[in-house]
C-alpha cells in the first residue's frame, strides 16, 4: 500500500509508465504501420506485435522501478531498517511486485486498447493473459532488483535497465522475427525470459500470426508459461538476497 | 539484571580499514548505554554489528539471549544513521507502514502523539522540517513498543525544542522498561539519558562508565577560562606571539606569567587562558592575580567538567592539542589519555586492549 501511494504521488512517473506505451503503439502501429506484402520490419498482421506492445510494459515498469527503488532503499537506508523488523527482503520484494503487477496491469489494459483501436489489431483476450502478465512481471522485477542491488545509484539503475532493456525487447521474438536475425544469435534469442513471454502470449492472444515453425525454441503457450515461471522464481529468489542490509 | 546485549571482542574491518577493533561490552535490560567518540570511530558499524545487519570479522554479540539475526524482530527497534523513508508519504502513513510490519503495534495515533507530530502528520515526510522528519524516524522505530531500542544519532539536525523532545519520548520509553543503546555527539544527550556511556576512539572502547564516574576520573578539576583582552594595549595580533606590533608584552604573555607565577596550572588558546584546578571558592584569587599584573580581559568564568571534557580528553580531539598545534609545540594529550584510560583503575570500567570488563 505503501509502495502504491509513494509510486501514485510521481507524477512524472506515473505519467510515463502509461505515456510510453502508448508512444509506442502510435509511432509503431499507426505511424509505421504494419505492411504484410512488404520486407523488413513490420511485415507481420498488426495482432503479430501486440505482445512486442505488451512486453514493453512488462518489461521496463519493473526494470527501472524496481531497480531505482532498491538504490533509493539503499541510499536511505530503508534497508537497514527493515532488516530490523520482521519483514523480510523476499516479502518487500513481493511486496514490490504485487505493486508493479497492479500498475502493468493497468497499463497492459490501456494498450491493448489503443492497438485494438488504433491498430485494427484482432485479439483473443484469453484468460492466461491474466497470468502471463503477473509471471513476466515478477520475473523482470527479480532482475530489477539485481540491477538496483549492483548499481551504484538511482541514475546507474535506471541506466543499467534501459541497456539491458532495449537489447532485450528487439531481440526476444517482440518486433523481430528470428528469421531476420542470425543463426549464431538464436541461442541468446532462447536464453532471453522475455521471448517466452512474446512467443507464448503470442500464441495466446494472437493465435493466427504466430512464428510458429520459425522460433527459437518451439515451445506451447503453457509450456513457454512454465520456463517464464521458472526463470522468474530464480530471479526474484537471487533478487532478494542481492538486496544488501546496509550500504 | 539480566543482560539485554552482550558483545565479546567484536572485530570488524572494511579492507585495510579496522572499523571495531575488538570491543567487548554488555547492556543490562532497562540500562541506557550511549556510544560516543569522533566521526570515524567505528560506532555506526558497533551498532551495525549489534544489531544484526553487518557481520562481525570475528567475536560474538548476543542480542536478547540470541544471535543478532535470530533476535526476535518484534522486539526491537532500530533507528539507523540517516534513515529517512519515502518522501512522498505522510508522517502518518510513514508510522502506519512501520506499525502494519509487526503483528502486536501501538495505535499509529498515540505514537505520532507520543513524538508530537500529530498536526504535521498530514504533511509528506519530504515537506516536513528536520526535526518533525527525525521525529517521524523515531516514531516509525517506537511503533511495536520495543524492549530493545538502538537509537544512531537520534537528535542529528534536530533544533533544541525538538532535541528535547526526543528526549523526553526516550525517557518514557526508559521508564517502560525499554533497554537503549544511542550513538551520539552531542554529550549533554549522553549525559543526560545514559545511565552508562563508553566511550570509542579508532574503533577500540576507551572508557566505560557511569557519566559522572567519567567524568570524575578522566575529566580534570573545575576550571577558569579568562578571555584576554589582546588589543589593549593597542597592538594588533601579529601572528608573533610574545609581542606586540608596538614592541610591548602581549596581554596574553603577561597573563600566563602572572597566573603561572601564583602557582597556577594554565593554558591558553588564543586569547583564551585556562587555569585548571580553581574551586569556585577560588576564583577571586585568579581575577586579583589578573588585575596586579594589569591584565585586561573581557570574561572571567568558572566551570565544572562535563562528560565533553571526557570525550575531549580521551578522544583526541584535546583543547591543549589545539592550542599546541597552533602555537607550534609539539605534542599533545591524545596517547597519554588513552594510555591512561587503559590503565587507570578507579570508578570507571577499567578497559584493557579496547576491553572492557
Amino acid at each position: 500500500m505503501a509502495a502504491s501511494r509513494s509510486f501514485l504521488r510521481r507524477r512524472v512517473a506515473v505519467f510515463f509508465t502509461f505515456f510510453f506505451p502508448a508512444i509506442l503503439v502510435g509511432i509503431f502501429g499507426v505511424l509505421v504501420q504494419t505492411d504484410a506484402a512488404g520486407a523488413g520490419l513490420f511485415t507481420k498482421p498488426a495482432s503479430y506485435y501486440v505482445p512486442g506492445y505488451v512486453a514493453v510494459v512488462v518489461l521496463f515498469t519493473p526494470l527501472s522501478r524496481v531497480g531505482s527503488e532498491v538504490a533509493r532503499h539503499r541510499e536511505h537506508n530503508r534497508f537497514e531498517k527493515l532488516a530490523t523488523t520482521p519483514l523480510t527482503r523476499g516479502e518487500w520484494l513481493l511486496a514490490q511486485t504485487l505493486v508493479n503487477v497492479g500498475i502493468i496491469g493497468v497499463a497492459t489494459v490501456l494498450v491493448l486498447a489503443l492497438t485494438t483501436a488504433l491498430t485494427g489489431a484482432s485479439i483473443v483476450l484469453s484468460p492466461l493473459l491474466l497470468v502471463y502478465v503477473p509471471v513476466g512481471v515478477a520475473c523482470f522485477c527479480g532482475v530489477g532488483a539485481l540491477l538496483g542491488a549492483f548499481a551504484d545509484s538511482q541514475d546507474g539503475a535506471v541506466t543499467a535497465s534501459n541497456a539491458i532493456g532495449l537489447p532485450l525487447l528487439f531481440l526476444s521474438q517482440t518486433f523481430v522475427q528470428p528469421a531476420l536475425l542470425p543463426e549464431w544469435f538464436h541461442p541468446l534469442v532462447a536464453l532471453s525470459p522475455l521471448t517466452y513471454f512474446a512467443q507464448g502470449l503470442r500464441q495466446v492472444i494472437a493465435p493466427g500470426s504466430t512464428d510458429a515453425g520459425t522460433v527459437v525454441l518451439d515451445l506451447g503457450p503453457l509450456a513457454a508459461l512454465g520456463v517464464l515461471a521458472v526463470a522468474a522464481v530464480a530471479f526474484l529468489a537471487a533478487g532478494a538476497l542481492a538486496i544488501p542490509v546496509t550500504d | 539484571m539480566t543482560d539485554a546485549l552482550v558483545a565479546t571482542d567484536v572485530r570488524k574491518a572494511y579492507g585495510e580499514v579496522q572499523a571495531v577493533a575488538g570491543v567487548s561490552l554488555s547492556v543490562a535490560a532497562g540500562e541506557v548505554f550511549a556510544l560516543v567518540g569522533p566521526n570515524g570511530a567505528g560506532k555506526t558499524t558497533l551498532v551495525r554489528t549489534l544489531t544484526g545487519t553487518a557481520t562481525p570479522d570475528a567475536g560474538g554479540v548476543e542480542l536478547l539471549g540470541e544471535k543478532p539475526t535470530a533476535a526476535d524482530r518484534e522486539r526491537l527497534g532500530v533507528l539507523p544513521q540517516s534513515f529517512s523513508p519515502p518522501e512522498r508519504l505522510t508522517g502518518r502513513e510513514v508510522v502506519a507502514y512501520y506499525a502494519g510490519l509487526y503483528d502486536d503495534a501501538r495505535d499509529v495515533e498515540d505514537v505520532l502523539a507520543a513524538v508530537g507530530v500529530t498536526e504535521a502528520a498530514d504533511a509528506n515526510y519530504g515537506d516536513m522540517s528536520g526535526g518533525e522528519q527525525r521525529r517521524v524516524c523515531l516514531g516509525s522505530t517506537l511503533v511495536n513498543d520495543p524492549d530493545v531500542l538502538f537509537l544512531d544519532e537520534p537528535t542529528t539536525g534536530i533544533d533544541p525544542a525538538g532535541r528535547r523532545t526526543v528526549w523526553s519520548r526516550i525517557e518514557e520509553q526508559v521508564a517502560g522498561g525499554t533497554t537503549v543503546v544511542l550513538t551520539t555527539h552531542d554529550m549533554r544527550e549522553a549525559q543526560r539519558l545514559a545511565d552508562r556511556v563508553g566511550l570509542l576512539a579508532d574503533g577500540e572502547l576507551v572508557a566505560v562508565g557511569a557519566p559522572e564516574d567519567l567524568v570524575a576520573e578522566h575529566a580534570g578539576a573545575p576550571s577558569v577560562v579568562v578571555d584576554v583582552d589582546a588589543t589593549a594595549d593597542g597592538a594588533e595580533r601579529t601572528g608573533e606571539r610574545d609581542r606586540g606590533s608596538s614592541g610591548s608584552e602581549q596581554p596574553v604573555v603577561v597573563a600566563e606569567r602572572a597566573l603561572a607565577d601564583a602557582g597556577m596550572d594554565v593554558t591558553t588558546h588564543g586569547t583564551e587562558v585556562r587555569v585548571r584546578g580553581v574551586a569556585a571558592r577560588d576564583v577571586a584569587t585568579v581575577a586579583d592575580a589578573l588585575d596586579d599584573a594589569g591584565v585586561p580581559y573581557s570574561g572571567l568564568s568558572w566551570r565544572e567538567p562535563t562528560l565533553e571534557d571526557v570525550y575531549l580528553a580521551l578522544a583526541g580531539e584535546t583543547y591543549d592539542a589545539d592550542v599546541q598545534d597552533a602555537s607550534g609545540i609539539a605534542g599533545g594529550r591524545r596517547d597519554g589519555a588513552v594510555a591512561g584510560a587503559r590503565t587507570d583503575g578507579g570508578p570507571t570500567e577499567a578497559v584493557q586492549g579496547g576491553e572492557s570488563s
